[in-house]
């Protein structure tokens, strides 16, 4: 194993040697010619945590949104640059876009259950989505899932239930489990933990850790601490003087924490902006 | 001596405000007003039902399952009102136009909301939107020269050439018709519909849509699994506003629906609604028993529009919380 500069721990290993699970190539992001984030590169490593961190408008969530292609939605936005999952070039077409979402998961800031669904339902909902039917299949994944999401023995006796019945942390696993129903190789989570309160945040970090045995997770986070306690790689973006989001390092999230090599890093990370 | 800023804008504004004298003479005004409109409101009610009463007492059930409507002139024991055809007829264009309007309105609100490109958008909810301010006489003179002729040429013919089409339909005699009501009342309501159903779709949480294609979901999914299911009930409430429209219009009817009191419930025969029969048979039913009959179908339909609109902004109002908690 390479050393690393500035970390002494035997046990360390750089999540930089892994094999990617995604790769990134001068993605820039663009809404209506106007560009958010430029010249992103860097790999994701696969059964590892990748934290996005940055201040406010350094433009960590709108690339998260570009490795599952949801500004697809969004009018006027626009993804340059190469974004690999394994070897698919995920923009150039060689995947179907609901195929490329089955295989990248979502969880999003706020917790969004369907609320007209049941928890069962709602666990189930992506399955369906691709097709599957057959009810003893539905209930082994609904089983798996939202026990993998730490959620199942405070639901098993009210399965069908409304969602909307849970508390915000339970939402949150809600939503974790449906995304892990469909089995993603990864899974892509947008400040996950912003909306909740510092027990449910404890526990989705707990299992963030446990889930990147057979998921990688790729989060975007305000919070240092949190990508300081759950990731292994770290991404620092900070907006440039165009306002676009650039990449300023991206390193051991051990390393970025204690030795950063770039002095904008360590700004950050001892508070003086952001 | 140095003068305080902000005691002096006090000073001032209190020179502005309303002395207690005043505010009560200004009270006095807006609560007269209020209360006169709530009178006014009830004398309305309360004489509609006060003319029904006689009918009531004297024709009894008859008035809501009759079929003959006879006045006995003189002999005022004679008479025979009942309103049953009038019921059906109502119901049955009603809900015509409700299915119409819910099939065609729905998909132009998803249409508006997901489908067009913004500058499209604006021009086709316009549109639909002006449709609203057309007197409702030009949409039964249209039904009645324009669409009543489509009728027996086409769509008539058309239905009756299907399997069992006479006796599902009815055969077509003239355009007039029950379905032809329920078309004309359709696209009359399509507005009201458009309106609130535009407004429902538009406030499913984005993140919702989000959360639906990000876990593979198609675009037609999205629509039929989140969308929709998410605003059902404010849909069902777009549904009932629309219906309260399509039970009392009138003018439009009279023209289209063949004006013919005869207890038909086959979409091409003709027939009659409480609405049209009321203003059909006003002229000469004044001063005489069946004026008061005709009180008892205008408060049967008071009832039902005032019920039909009440629950429509109680499912309105349910939708609006369910989304914005």
């Amino acid at each position: 194993m390479t050393s690393v500069s500035g970390i002494t721990d035997p046990q360390f290993e750089d999540p930089r040697l892994l094999p990617a699970a995604m790769s990134l190539r001068d993605v820039s992001v663009a809404f209506h010619g106007r560009v958010a984030v430029r010249d992103v590169t860097f790999d994701v490593p696969a059964n590892r945590v990748t934290a996005l961190i940055g201040p406010s408008g350094s433009g960590k969530t709108t690339l998260l949104r570009s490795l599952n292609r949801l500004h697809d939605l969004t009018k006027g936005a626009s993804v340059s640059g190469t974004i690999l999952l394994g070897d698919t070039d995920i923009y150039q077409g060689g995947i179907p876009t609901t195929v490329l979402r089955s295989r990248i998961g979502m969880v999003f800031q706020r917790p969004n259950p369907f609320p007209t669904m049941t928890i069962y339902e709602n666990a189930v909902a992506g399955l369906r989505f691709n097709g599957v039917k057959k009810k003893s299949v539905l209930d082994a994944a609904a089983e798996s899932a939202l026990t993998s999401a730490d959620l199942w023995d405070s639901v098993k006796q009210r399965l069908n239930a409304h969602a909307a019945t849970l508390s915000g942390g339970e939402q949150q696993r809600l939503c974790i489990a449906r995304a892990l129903a469909v089995e993603p190789e990864v899974l892509l989570m947008d400040e996950p933990t912003s909306a909740l309160d510092p027990i449910s945040t404890k526990r989705i970090e707990e299992l963030m850790v446990e889930l990147k045995k057979r998921v990688t997770i790729v989060i975007v986070t305000h919070n240092m601490q949190q990508a300081a306690r759950v990731s292994d790689l770290t991404a620092f973006l900070l907006m440039g003087e165009d306002r676009a989001g650039e990449q300023i390092e991206v390193s051991p999230t051990l390393k970025l924490f204690s030795a950063p090599e770039d002095q904008r890093t360590l700004d950050y990370i001892q508070g003086r902006f952001g | 001596m140095t003068s305080n800023t902000s005691t002096d804008l006090r000073q001032a504004a209190e020179g502005h405000r309303p002395s207690a004298a005043s505010r009560g003479v200004y009270e006095y005004v807006v609560l007269s007003a209020a209360g006169l409109f709530a009178i006014i409101s009830l004398y309305f009610v309360g004489s509609i039902v006060w003319q029904a009463l006689p009918a009531i007492r004297h024709q009894g059930l008859y008035l809501l399952t009759g079929t003959s409507w006879v006045s006995g002139g003189a002999t005022p024991a004679l008479s025979k009102f009942g309103g049953l055809s009038m019921i059906t007829g109502t119901i049955e264009t009603s809900l015509i136009a409700i299915v119409i309007a819910v099939v065609v309105g729905t998909g132009t609100s998803l249409a508006i909301n997901l489908l067009l490109p913004s500058w499209m958008r604006t021009i086709a909810a316009t549109t639909v939107e002006l449709l609203a301010a057309i007197p409702s006489v030009v949409y039964g003179v249209w039904g009645m020269l324009v669409l009543a002729p489509l009728v027996i040429s086409t769509v008539g013919p058309f239905l009756n050439s299907l399997p069992g089409g006479n006796a599902v339909f009815g055969t077509v005699v003239a355009g007039q018709s029950l379905l032809l009501a329920g078309f004309v009342l359709a696209i009359m309501v399509l507005p009201t519909y458009v309106a609130i159903s535009r407004e429902v779709i538009g406030a499913v949480p984005h993140e919702l849509i989000e959360a639906s294609l990000s876990l593979g979901a198609t675009r037609w999914q999205t629509i039929w699994k989140t969308i929709l299911p998410t605003g059902r009930v404010g849909l069902l409430g777009a549904g009932a506003l629309a219906l309260g429209r399509a039970l009392g219009e009138t003018v439009a009817v009279v023209l289209v629906i063949g004006q013919v009191n005869q207890l038909n419930f086959r979409p091409l025969q003709p027939g009659v609604t409480l609405a049209s029969w009321i203003a059909s048979q006003w002229g000469e039913a004044i001063g005489s028993d069946q004026m008061n009959a005709l009180f008892a179908l205008g408060a049967l339909l008071m009832a039902a529009s005032l019920g039909v609109s009440f629950i429509s902004t109680r499912l309105v109002s349910r939708q609006r919380s369910l989304v914005n908690r």
